[in-house]
């Protein structure tokens, strides 16, 4: 009994003593007591009084007995050591305190609905890009810039003198003579080249004194809803600059050209759903809103110019003009809802929305033109879109130049300027106007 | 006997009740996804140390790793030779092949394979696959490239289904000889066995509502014919052909040396010759919380 208690004393030494140091068997068999700094090294033996750790205990799980009440220290207010813990009905403030909300569950949240919604908001990537957005918003892809508005550039009238060199300084001022750094991030070159092409293009307001009655938002929130097939979808959140204009956009597509788009079917691509991606929410409200008050002047949208300014979330050009696409569509519905009603119908007067998007470099026109608000069925009259694809501005704008075994690969300073982009740029600008 | 029972019951109910449920107080039950949260750390070591993993909602973007250099919540070496190497990201892998969308049960599951990529924290490659409105991760078998469709059923018909590679389907469905992988040991429980890089085993004969496989070191299973299997060799065949070339090569991957200490070896070591074990069967059924 005493040997017993003995060698229970030293085992408890011994792993006290553990935690400042270990015990290294030395050739001698003589223990020594090493102090290492760190209080640990590798041990081969496994002995128990050097160094075996116990697994830990599990905690004693209580189970809950129906009918049987646990007899609490509640009535007698301390710890009591025979007693059970007892449980309390959380505590309500009975007032609502902004540093310690808690939100109430999804289900019991007053817009909850059972149905669910599929919103594409700003930071929507989806799969299958602009085939899921031509799904989404029963639309017929055309590729290519439309004829009518690379007309309008190409006139001599409506260019700007010096076109090309001044679309240069621009560029370079937005990407070399910005910063003294070799690069300035995309965040910052994007929105100033933009901005400095907008303001090229201002510049013709000289001339053509329609164009004055435009102006641009920056940030705007959109929502949009509409009904296909079974499911309710939405467009929702701010998405980029707006230019608003006060008279609409002419129609592009002639009567014969819309109504032959009923003939053509919807490109789906089984076995990936048109949801996917989406988010998707039972706590919604259904909103038309075009982010402008009624009496807002400008009640037109123009132009929508999106900017791919890399990580939140990256979108590859494909998904970006499924963006764009959506966007656009979400501008042309919440403007028809505003005009007509929310009634689904063919409209008579097809509203035109034209997008821009950039990653500073690329650029990809869209032009929408929303024939109908009836997209509950895949058959009838379908919208149009016209989709010009990845041209680029500029091929590469450098400080320092690309050199490899001493040749020259790419220069310094701007290279391999293209000027049909900014051609059909203006183009985009120009068209209502002229 | 029945008064020492209810005893017991009525202190185990006395004695300190919080069951807290879920996050991260103290619990020792461990839950099937990830089998490291039955470890009761302390409170400040909780917040760090196995949180990257203790995600329950499925999600398709990689997440970051913690390391942990084989050593344990006391801070010892506990497994040897692990320790440094490149930055990893872990991509959640469906194991359960058979998983139904909200609303599509029992309905054969189509997916198409997005992309077939390198995964860091394992030998096979991995396919992403999107199917209705979900994309999820799944290991890869020998041909699978961008494009193709595949297909999980899990209907047991009379007669035998045509194999196709990249396909999943139960044991009962699939004719006696076809390479699996990705085998299941219990109905639901998710892949556990055949699942490295070029591996591969034999559905060997299918008796009365179990089958025998084959697994790749020669051992016979005997598991019930409900369980998912699939198709094919796993991806990455010429796994086991690599030349490590250098040993900066090994501690990218987080091999440390070994200790180079000579070792007289014992009877522990050289190669055997010894028959196969007897077959080992699991048609027993789990316990619920292996189900789950």
């Amino acid at each position: 009994m005493l040997v017993k208690m003995f060698k229970a004393t030293v085992q408890r030494v011994s792993t006290s003593a553990l935690k400042i140091s270990q015990n290294r068997k030395s050739e001698n068999f003589h223990s020594v007591l090493i102090m290492i700094p760190h209080g640990r090294c590798c041990l081969s033996t496994s002995s128990c009084l050097y160094g075996k750790i116990l697994p830990r205990k599990k905690p004693r799980v209580v189970h809950e007995i129906a009918g049987l009440e646990p007899i609490t220290y509640a009535d007698r207010m301390h710890f009591v050591p025979g007693l059970a813990k007892p449980k309390f009905p959380p505590w309500e403030r009975g007032w609502k305190e902004p540093n310690h909300y808690q939100s109430p569950k999804l289900e019991d949240m007053p817009l909850y609905k059972d149905k669910p919604c599929y919103i594409f908001n700003q930071r929507t990537n989806v799969l299958e890009g602009v085939r899921q957005a031509l799904w989404l918003s029963k639309s017929v892809l055309i590729k290519g810039f439309p004829d009518q508005i690379l007309t309008l550039a190409e006139d001599p009238a409506n260019q700007i003198e010096n076109q090309d060199e001044r679309v240069q300084n621009a560029i370079k001022s937005s990407r070399l003579w910005d910063t003294t750094e070799h690069r300035p991030p995309r965040e910052r070159f994007c929105p100033s080249l933009l901005n400095g092409l907008l303001h090229l293009c201002g510049g013709l307001q000289v001339t053509h004194p329609e164009l004055a009655k435009r102006i641009l938002a920056e940030k705007y929130s959109l929502a949009a809803t509409w009904r296909r097939g079974e499911d309710v979808f939405q467009v929702r959140g701010q998405n980029g600059w707006l230019l608003n204009s006060m008279t609409p956009l002419p129609v592009l597509a002639g009567q014969e050209q819309i109504q032959s788009t009923a003939d053509q079917a919807l490109e789906t691509f089984y076995p990936i759903a048109p949801t996917i991606d989406l988010q998707n929410t039972h706590v919604y409200q259904e909103k038309n809103d075009t982010g402008f008050r009624e009496d807002y002047p400008y009640p037109h949208a123009h132009t929508l110019f999106l900017m791919e300014m890399g990580n939140a979330p990256k979108l590859l050009p494909e998904q970006l003009r499924a963006k764009m696409v959506m966007f656009t569509f979400g501008n042309a519905l919440a403007r028809a809802q505003a005009l007509y009603g929310k009634e689904p119908s063919v409209l008579e007067k097809p509203i035109v929305v034209q997008s821009v998007a950039t990653n500073g470099r690329l650029f990809q026109f869209v032009v929408f033109q929303l024939n109908t608000t009836d997209l509950q069925s895949d058959s009838g009259v379908k919208n149009l879109v016209w989709v010009d694809e990845d041209q680029p501005l500029y091929e590469f704008a450098k400080v320092k130049p690309l050199i490899k075994k001493k040749v020259v690969q790419v220069p310094a300073g701007l290279s391999g300027y293209q000027p049909d982009t900014f051609k059909k740029f203006l183009a985009l600008y120009l068209h209502g106007a002229v | 006997m029945s008064v020492g029972l209810l005893s017991c019951a009525l202190r185990a109910l006395s004695l300190g009740s919080s069951q807290i449920a879920g996050f991260p107080v103290a619990s020792g039950v461990c839950a099937a996804v990830t089998g490291s949260r039955g470890f009761m750390t302390s409170a400040c070591d909780l917040q760090n140390r196995s949180l990257w993993k203790q995600r329950d909602k499925y999600t398709v973007r990689p997440i970051g790793v913690k390391k942990t250099g084989g050593r344990d919540y006391t801070g010892r070496i506990i497994t040897q030779r692990i320790g440094g190497g490149h930055k990893q990201r872990y991509r959640m892998i469906d194991f359960q092949r058979l998983r139904y969308e909200a609303g599509k049960e029992q309905q054969p599951i189509e997916e198409k394979v997005m992309e077939v990529r390198y995964d860091p924290c394992r030998s096979a490659d991995i396919a992403l696959v999107a199917g209705g409105s979900r994309k999820r991760w799944i290991i890869a078998t020998e041909h699978m490239e961008a494009g193709d469709v595949i297909r999980t059923s899990g209907a047991i018909g009379r007669m035998a289904v045509l194999a196709r590679e990249g396909d999943s389907h139960p044991l009962g469905a699939l004719p006696v000889g076809t390479l699996v992988n990705n085998l299941e040991l219990f109905p639901g429980k998710g892949a556990q066995y055949i699942r490295a890089a070029g591996t591969c085993g034999v559905l060997l004969r299918k008796v009365n509502g179990t089958a025998i496989v084959q697994l790749p070191s020669k051992h016979q299973i005997q598991v019930l014919e409900t369980c998912m299997v699939t198709v094919g060799r796993v991806s990455n065949v010429e796994h086991n052909k690599r030349v490590i070339g250098k040993a900066g090569r090994n501690r990218w991957l987080g091999i440390r040396p070994s200790s180079g200490l000579w070792q007289r070896k014992g009877g522990w070591a050289g190669r055997k010759i010894r028959p196969l074990p007897p077959m080992k069967s699991f048609i027993n059924l789990p316990s619920a919380a292996a189900r789950s």
